[in-house]
């Protein structure tokens, strides 16, 4: 046995080193004698090969298809058939959930998160193909928080570095369209109620191509948009019989919810309607308002280029001029535009209205809060600090002792016990 | 590359800051405890938060206090205010009896704001700057542009306002 050891009773080198059960031992080969025990006990640094290794860390990790990731992969599969789409999708849809799985950030992600996940890459396809799938649908189907998916969805566009293409507007609006009940009477749409899909899809679109152009759909979510569109395409094919109803009522009709801004953006577009019918000679003269106007749109979308070409004018060119005035000469200039309205009601000849500002509605309202310029500051950050400054934050002793008396009545008061 | 304009046409817009974060490191263990004792303007919860969070009135900004002695200011308007405000915030550790240094201090992230005053139209942009944008209306009404030189990132709204943040 190398090492210089001998056997304490007949002094022979030939020690062995034997196993004894788990028990190391070294024993001399010639009488016998146990020369020194192993400890029984190891120390964790000594198992350090010898400890189980969580799946984590294992290379089984790699090697195969985790159960969640094939959990993952199936509800992919599902999604995609419970929302019809062709079949080259679900095999995209695929690849990107496992793209993302390769990473450690989405493999020790929480179970929602995963759920959330598969409605991402279903979600990426469509929009690479132009499908016109929405957030709020998929939500829907995988009863997930809004805050999480929209989470989940940035993390992984940037993880993978994908080019998501925007949401196609034309498209969604021939599905969502085609989703309202309006197309067959039923014990709940009476006849009158009912429309011919291709007239209501058209005026539909045209409709949302004039809320686009005229600055109402940048920067809003695309859906009330098109429900308020198709609310009033809807009403302006048979505008006598279908004026009295309202939004709200039209799209319980039809089995659809009602986003919350969709009343918001209605104003809007017939606002914009008004100001266009404010350019027709023949209507000029009928005083039209938000419900009348509804009867026009037919002939108003015939004309709506030429229409919004003269009613409005660039609201670049007008913003520069009036920035270098004051605010108020601003608030003067819209109580002029006001006038002019009101006048509509004493036709003064044939002038139209002078030209409203082609602007998003958010740059046409006042603004809420005038921001403050600050003075420019002549702080280096090397002034001196005086003692008094730093001395107004510090408590007296006095204070310390009546902040603590505080403290300490409070604390007796909320944890009082409850009486034997 | 992003497309970079030549400097003859600047604008001349500047943006104003409306934020500066920045920290420092005070080199001493803290007592959070006797901090929110001894001091009006600091408040502690330790359940919430595992830091004080003190607050000066000049320059108006606000503090986050750990007890390993790091600190992090927050809402100063340019970067010399956000160094005086530090140091007066060390000063008050230091005057609660605590040997509070002025190690390390750097500017981690500063945001700002400005108004090109004119309409953008973000789905416009959005085509024209694939490779740099994120526009995504059903979540979030601004066109997220991410820079490249200068690394910064840029909310876009369609009233022209843009709102400018950078780490270092």
């Amino acid at each position: 046995m190398p090492g210089g050891g001998r056997c304490p009773d007949c002094g022979s080198t030939e020690l062995v080193e034997d196993s004894h059960y788990s028990q190391s031992q070294l024993v001399c080969s010639d009488c016998g004698c146990v020369v020194t025990e192993g400890v029984l006990t190891t120390t964790f640094t000594d198992e350090g090969n010898l400890r189980e290794v969580t799946y984590s860390r294992s290379t089984g990790e790699s090697e195969q298809v985790s159960r969640s990731q094939q959990r993952g992969l199936r509800r992919v599969r599902d999604l995609c058939r419970v929302l019809q789409l062709p079949s080259t999708f679900e095999d995209t849809a695929i690849a990107y959930y496992q793209q993302a799985y390769q990473h450690s950030g989405i493999r020790a992600a929480r179970l929602q998160k995963k759920e959330v996940l598969v409605g991402c890459c279903v979600l990426i396809t469509c929009r690479q193909h132009n499908w016109p799938l929405t957030m709020g649908t998929i939500c829907a189907l995988l009863y997930a928080d809004m805050d999480v998916f929209s989470g989940t969805y940035m993390q992984i566009v940037k993880l993978l570095g994908l080019d998501v293409p925007s949401l196609c507007l034309a498209d969604l609006v021939k599905t969502y369209c085609s989703s309202f009940k309006l197309f067959q009477a039923s014990p709940s749409v009476p006849a009158k109620y009912v429309e011919d899909k291709d007239k209501m899809l058209s005026r539909t679109l045209q409709l949302v191509e004039l809320a686009n152009e005229t600055w109402l759909v940048t920067g809003r979510h695309p859906l009330p948009v098109i429900t308020a569109a198709t609310f009033l395409a809807w009403q302006s094919l048979q505008p006598s019989d279908r004026l009295t109803c309202s939004l709200a009522r039209f799209c319980k009709l039809a089995n659809v919810d009602l986003p919350y801004p969709a009343a918001s953006r209605l104003q809007e577009l017939l606002a914009i309607l008004l100001r266009m019918a404010e350019q027709l000679a023949w209507l000029q003269v009928l005083k039209l308002d938000k419900r009348s106007v509804v009867k026009h749109i037919g002939d108003l979308l015939q004309h709506r280029h030429m229409l919004v070409r003269m009613a409005f004018q660039d609201g670049t060119a007008e913003t520069e001029d009036q920035e270098k005035e004051q605010q108020g000469q601003r608030q003067e200039q819209r109580h002029g535009e006001e006038e002019v309205d009101s006048s509509l009601d004493l036709p003064k000849g044939k002038r139209p209205a002078s030209p409203a500002l082609l602007l998003p509605p958010c740059m046409l309202k006042p603004p809420k809060r005038i921001r403050p310029i600050l003075p420019i500051s002549t702080v280096t950050g090397d002034e001196n600090i005086s003692d008094s400054e730093i001395e107004q934050y510090l408590r007296t002793p006095q204070e310390v002792r009546d902040f603590e008396r505080a403290q300490a009545a409070s604390h007796a008061s909320t944890s009082v016990p409850n009486p034997p | 590359m992003t497309p970079m304009t030549p400097l003859s046409e600047c604008s001349g817009i500047v943006p104003q800051i409306q934020n500066i974060v920045s920290t420092v490191n005070l080199a001493c263990r803290l007592d959070l405890k006797k901090i929110a004792l001894h001091a009006k303007n600091a408040e502690y919860n330790p359940k919430r938060f595992a830091a004080v969070i003190m607050r000066i009135r000049e320059p108006r900004t606000t503090a986050l206090i750990f007890s390993s002695g790091k600190m992090v200011c927050t809402g100063a308007k340019s970067e010399e205010q956000s160094r005086l405000a530090a140091r007066k915030y060390a000063r008050v550790v230091q005057k609660l009896g605590f040997p509070a240094r002025f190690l390390d201090f750097k500017i981690q992230n500063m945001v700002g704001s400005c108004d090109v005053r004119f309409s953008i139209r973000l789905e416009g942009l959005v085509l024209t700057h694939q490779q740099f944008s994120s526009y995504e209306p059903e979540l979030f009404p601004g066109l997220i542009y991410r820079m490249v030189k200068p690394r910064i990132v840029l909310l876009i709204f369609v009233s022209g306002k843009v709102v400018l943040t950078g780490k270092f």
